[in-house]
């Protein structure tokens, strides 16, 4: 090393140094992403209405004012500030329907989510483990569950395990499995030939230490964007089940449900088809708005392309 | 070429045999009587219903049941309708036309406008075009399309009585089905009969037009949003700077250099939309009273005519792997670095 | 008269607000014939320069410049539509990795064949001709197979000799070959060197040779630009630079010649790095490593200022015993 001569401040590397924290970062990325935001207040206002909606709705979901069928939304001609949006053809309020219909939704988002993606991963990260034999049967099966069309494929499990909130999320699960095996195996798979993966092993580090301790974690950005995508699209099957009468059975609040009957009035009620249809779009669009801010917040990679 | 299409073969019978797996099990998992769910009957006496068993074949161990499955399916039979008697085969065979006459328009429709509108966002990056395309196609993205059928229905139907309400043609349309395909027919009716047929080939176009935009909504944003991502990332690749380097025009180096290779991903994401579309055909059929092959298996569903479910269901998987597969045969045309690699 | 002549060129990135000056009041000129090489840590600039003046940074930075000349014509004013009548032709450039400069989906003999449809309107049995001759020129073994192979199937090195083909494919005037050799075995970067030489003499092309290598710049160039963050530190004929560097950044360089290797591009002579956007010192931009910076460094940022033998941008170049 011919070092010519220490030089005074080398300012530049310092800068360099002080990087912000992951969270920050991360928080600065995703702030920075106006429709991400956007998405982020719309979905907690859902989420607040979700949780106090005994309180904070006027009227039960299911309470019937038979002299008050088909009313306007209060600022139409002939609507009444009694019911907000109006109500529908059992004269039900609807403002107080979709806000329950909001803890179905949530509800049957969440938990599809979790049920796909705890098997999947488990899933994902044992094929990436056993390539071989175990894992190419696993990919195997996940193509031909792949092969059918995913709202296809709910139906029929509804199909053959009756309609209902349960058997609902369960098909819709099922469906977004091997989305999430192939996510886990793919990103495994790239951790696996990095370094340290090999320096723990050497370190005589456990195959489930392996697996979940120090692998996983690293795949973590793909799956976290990727389950909030599946999120609104539970939330989207959840509704188009309902809507073709094989998901959460009247007079119970779903917002596909809830369209499903609406479908006769769409001469004489427009508030009646468009609210829960509006309802849905916004919520799922406000998630995928998330989405799109987690991804470019989480993917350096993409991030740049952002 | 030929031994890769060889190799795009076999990866294609085990996901089929799968399927007919599934299909095949399907049946039996449902709750109830095996022969009531197999034939519809309903029968009391014990020594009808082992007599119903041993005819069906159900008193066999289950692998041989599902070797006599895959007989069945390998002499053409699909069994038939409990409710129309029809065979489940040429249930089908009437129905699809009418869903592919649909998914052709649609696929149409969401590749001209998803790659245009993808790559002039691409091009026009961060523009109010870019902006206004990308906010659309995720708008798009997240439409429950059932309800967008109906929202279209009661404005352009309704209120304005632009587009009918329902079916493929006006009933007061006498049309010889030729090919099955509704504006191919109503097209050579009025050539040959002007006088009859007058306007039938609008009709159907407009019997066409909101459905198409229905099933299109999200092939199309999502056709966008992929092109102008994929476009994205080409167009910092080494090669187009090179392209550019040549003294190649924009254009040659934006629709050969760049779209080229920003259309491989593109081409996957097209054919994995076939799927979302078999899905999406059951709602938009079921919106339009569209007589395809959707409406059928939700009509099914409903009716608890198994036999359809069934072999309905294999039906439109093996049509959405054979589509995966020429997919895939396409990709590896565009793709030479995939089309020699081992 | 020279057949390139930049003047007080300047790149800028990024935002009007809040700019990235990666190129700043560069000045160069390049004879017919000639070999001019350009030297200078990764991040100086030396890439944006010359894509500056193919009008390849379309779209991203902002380009001033006094004057932008090539062989008589005003790169500045001149239409894009005549920009690429030259760009290609009479300029052409190679890249530093071969591997990803070419287009994956096409064969080798498009991508040649391309050019030489454009620029010089050739087809048929000629064009093809033509193609299969340029792949012989640049020593490509069985040419008239290699055409029809896509890029995948071909070495780095046989990438490389295709893209040197599309880049003489119009007997340009001036070739510019951004560090050819870096992304290449040491064994062919040899090769390539040399093929680039001979081609440059029989072809009398100008040739500059953007590269971290000096020990190829003394043996082939007959001038020398060092750049440092974007500017010129220091310009000459090679052989008076490399007896008499007459800047310390140029110094710093030559000292670390021998242990100059493959893939190290930050200088173990000075520490620190390139400034960056947001340390771009006001004064010198070399004062924060130089090891013989002086307040007046600090405060005040030299121009590029000739001397008999050549020109340099400091306060107290190192010809100058006594300022010191
Ligand atoms: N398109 C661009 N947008 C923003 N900044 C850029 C762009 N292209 C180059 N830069 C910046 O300009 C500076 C000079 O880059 P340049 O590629 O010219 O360096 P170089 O001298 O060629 O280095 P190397 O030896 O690594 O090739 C770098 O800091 C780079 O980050
Ligand atoms: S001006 Fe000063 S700091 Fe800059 S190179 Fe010369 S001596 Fe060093
Ligand atoms: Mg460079």
């Amino acid at each position: 090393m011919a070092n010519v001569q220490a030089s005074p401040a080398t300012s530049a590397a310092e800068v360099a140094l002080s990087y912000p924290s992951p969270l920050k970062e991360f928080w600065q990325g995703f702030s920075h992403n106006k429709g991400a935001v956007a998405g982020l207040i719309f979905m907690l206002a859902i989420a607040v209405s979700a949780l106090l909606a005994p309180w904070l709705a006027p009227y039960s979901p299911i309470e019937q004012y038979r002299d008050a069928i088909l009313t306007p939304p209060a600022w139409m001609e002939g609507g009444s500030s009694q019911f907000l949006f109006g109500t529908d053809e059992l004269g039900r309020d609807l403002l107080s329907r979709l806000i329950h219909g909001a803890r179905l939704s949530l509800l049957i988002g969440l938990t599809s989510v979790v049920m796909a993606l705890v098997p999947g991963v488990i899933l994902g990260l044992i094929a990436a483990f056993f390539p071989k034999v175990l894992g190419s049967l696993i990919m195997r099966l996940m193509d031909v569950m792949m092969a059918l069309p995913a709202l296809l494929l709910a139906v029929a499990i509804v199909a053959i395990l009756g309609p209902g909130l349960v058997n609902t999320m369960i098909a819709i699960a099922i469906v977004a499995l091997p989305a999430y095996v192939r996510l886990t195996r793919a990103s495994a798979m790239t951790e696996l030939n990095r370094d340290y993966v090999t320096a723990s092993r050497v370190a005589g580090a456990g195959l489930i230490r392996l697996m979940f301790v120090c692998v996983l974690p690293n795949c973590m950005a793909p799956l976290i964007v990727h389950a909030t995508m599946s999120f609104s699209s539970a939330i989207l099957e959840a509704a188009a089940l309902g809507f073709l009468g094989l998901g959460v059975q009247p007079p119970t609040p779903e917002w596909g449900t809830m369209l499903a009957s609406a479908r006769d009035y769409i001469e004489r009620a427009w508030w009646v088809v468009s609210l829960p249809g509006l309802t849905i779009l916004l919520s799922v669009l406000a998630i995928n708005l998330m989405g799109d801010g987690l991804r470019d917040a989480l993917d350096p990679k993409l991030k740049r392309a952002a | 070429m030929f031994a890769f299409i060889l190799r795009r073969l076999g990866l294609l019978l085990p996901t089929f045999f799968g399927i007919t797996l599934i299909t095949f099990g399907l049946i039996r998992l449902i709750p109830g009587d095996p022969v009531e769910v197999m034939v519809g009957e309903r029968t009391l006496d014990p020594q009808m219903h082992a007599d119903a068993m041993h005819r069906l074949g159900l008193d066999k161990p289950l692998y041989l049941q599902y070797v006599d499955y895959l007989g069945n399916l390998a002499s053409g039979n699909l069994g038939e309708s409990l409710v129309t008697k029809e065979s489940v085969w040429k249930e089908f065979a009437t129905l699809f036309p009418a869903t592919l006459e649909l998914a052709r328009m649609v696929m149409l429709f969401a590749a001209v406008f998803g790659l245009l509108a993808g790559v002039i966002a691409a091009i026009k990056r961060g523009s109010i075009f870019d902006h206004g395309v990308m906010g659309l196609a995720l708008t798009g993205f997240s439409m429950p399309i059932f309800w967008w059928g109906l929202i279209l229905i009661m404005f352009f139907s309704v209120k304005l009585g632009w587009t009918p309400v329902s079916g493929r043609l006006d009933l007061a349309f006498d049309i010889a089905p030729r090919t099955g395909f509704m504006l191919i027919d109503t097209w050579l009716a009025e050539a040959a009969d002007p006088e009859i047929n007058a306007g039938a080939f609008k009709d159907a176009l407009m019997h066409l037009i909101l459905p198409a935009i229905v099933l299109g909504t999200i092939p199309l944003a999502v056709i966008a949003r992929m092109t102008r991502s994929s476009m994205l990332e080409v167009l910092r690749e080494d090669y187009v700077r090179t392209a550019r380097a040549k003294g190649l025009s924009p254009a040659r180096v934006i629709f050969i250099h760049t779209l080229r290779n920003a259309l491989i991903p593109v081409l996957t994401v097209m054919g994995l939309q076939v799927g979302t579309l078999m899905g999406g055909a059951v709602l938009t059929e079921t919106i339009f009273s569209w007589p395809g092959i959707g409406k059928w298996l939700i009509d099914a569903i409903s009716r608890r005519d198994y036999p359809v479910v069934q072999n309905g269901i294999l039906m439109v998987a093996t049509l959405v792997i054979l589509v995966n597969f020429t997919v895939d045969i396409l990709y590896g045309i565009a793709n030479p670095r995939i089309r020699h690699a081992k | 008269m020279s057949l390139l002549q930049i003047k007080n060129l300047s790149v800028e990135f990024g935002s009007e607000k809040n700019p990235f000056r990666a190129v700043e009041g560069l000045d160069l000129t390049v004879d017919q014939g000639e070999i001019v090489g350009i030297v200078g840590e990764s991040g100086s600039g030396k890439s944006v320069t010359m894509m500056a003046m193919m009008g390849l940074l379309e779209g991203q930075g902002r380009i001033v410049a006094d004057k932008l000349e090539f062989d008589g014509k005003d790169l500045l004013t001149i239409s894009a539509r005549a920009r690429r009548k030259i760009v290609g032709k009479d300029i052409s450039m190679i890249f530093q990795d071969p591997m990803t400069a070419l287009n994956p989906s096409f064969t080798v003999g498009y991508q040649i064949m391309e050019v030489l449809k454009l620029h010089q309107g050739l087809h048929g049995a000629a064009l093809k001709q033509r193609a299969l001759e340029l792949m012989e020129m640049v020593e490509i073994p069985a040419a008239a197979s290699r055409l029809a192979a896509y890029p995948h199937q071909l070495s780095g090195g046989m990438s490389q000799r295709v893209a040197i083909a599309m880049a003489i494919a119009c007997n340009p005037k001036l070739l510019i070959a951004d560090e050819p050799t870096t992304a290449l075995d040491v064994t062919i970067q040899a090769q390539i060197m040399e093929l680039l030489v001979s081609l440059q003499q029989s072809q009398n092309m100008a040739l500059i040779l953007i590269t971290h290598d000096l020990a190829v710049v003394a043996e082939v160039a007959q001038r020398l630009a060092v750049m440092y963050a974007g500017q010129v530190a220091e310009m000459g004929k090679v052989p008076d630079i490399f007896r008499h560097p007459a800047h310390p950044y140029t110094e710093a360089l030559l000292k670390s010649i021998p242990e100059h290797s493959k893939g190290a591009h930050r200088l173990s002579t000075l520490p620190g790095i390139v400034p960056g956007q947001y340390d771009r010192p006001s004064g010198c931009l070399l004062s924060p490593r130089c090891p013989y910076v002086q307040q007046r460094c600090r405060d005040e940022r030299p121009e590029l200022t000739p001397y008999p033998q050549g020109a340099v941008r400091c306060h107290f170049p190192l010809y100058d015993k006594e300022s010191r």
